[in-house]
């Protein structure tokens, strides 16, 4: 049942799972209405979807017969977290260059 | 924001701004501790506090992709757990750009896999804190309309 947890990153290498994503942000749809727009295995579907869960871009609600597939947030704020970090990494760095190289004569 | 750029100008030809750039000595002083080596293809490390909750151990591995002196330096900037496979995939590139009375050097940080899902999300969130707007709206009405706190 456990299946290694995929990073953020290699959850969207995957092609169809990005557009899956894609789909999903239009609107929530059952597993059964995406499967519809692949030409994949029902089976193959559902372990994709069970990927894009595990690493928490959607959430899975039962309603009645039906499996229905939300869209969720948390996956995409870790690249954005890392990207904003980076940002202050490089302006703290390149200050401090600045501040060598303005004082070094010329 | 999808990429990081930074453009900065120094008084200095763009031999010295140079030096600081690709002299492991030099870089120490103002960027960290690395075993960089100017040469297209050389693979090297730079070492920063782990972040867990980004996947990160601390070591930031880097390989020079592109080496042209005193104009082009690009390196990869990849980094992960600690268990071979890299979380973060990215693109370090520095640009010098010869000017009258000194040098402009550009950095791009760049090529973050998995940014072209940023603008969806954004797009997405926008849309649903238009909503929570519209829902606090009403349950601030309602609220307002039954008790007198």
């Amino acid at each position: 049942m456990a299946q290694p947890q995929l990073d953020v990153f290699q959850v969207i290498a995957d092609p169809s799972r990005r557009y899956m994503l894609q789909l999903l942000s239009q609107q929530s749809l059952t597993i059964n209405s995406l499967a519809e727009n692949f030409d994949m295995s029902r089976p193959a579907v559902s372990k994709h979807i069970k990927v894009l869960h595990a690493a928490g871009f959607i959430s899975i609600h039962d309603i009645g017969r039906e499996r229905h597939c939300t869209l969720k947030r948390e996956g995409f704020t870790e690249l954005q977290q890392w990207i904003s970090f980076f940002d202050k990494f490089w302006i703290t760095k390149l200050k401090k260059l600045e501040s060598i190289l303005n004082q070094k004569a010329n | 924001m999808k990429k990081i750029s930074h453009t900065l100008f120094f008084p200095h030809g763009p031999e010295v701004v140079w030096q600081y750039l690709t002299n492991a000595d030099l870089m120490e002083l103002w960027l960290m501790k690395s075993d960089f080596l100017p040469v297209a293809g050389h693979q090297f490390q730079f070492r920063i506090p782990p972040m867990p909750q980004l996947e990160f151990d601390g070591v930031i591995h880097c390989k020079v992709l592109d080496i042209v002196p005193m104009k082009k330096l690009s390196y990869t900037w990849n980094s992960g757990p600690g268990d071979g496979k890299f979380t973060l995939d990215s693109v370090v590139e520095w640009t010098l750009h010869p000017k009258d009375n000194g040098t402009e050097l550009q950095l791009q940080h760049t090529g973050f896999k998995g940014t072209e899902h940023i603008n969806m999300f954004a797009a997405l969130e926008g849309g649903w804190l238009q909503n929570m707007n519209k829902i606090l709206k009403l349950a601030n009405t309602a609220t307002h309309g039954t008790t007198t706190a």
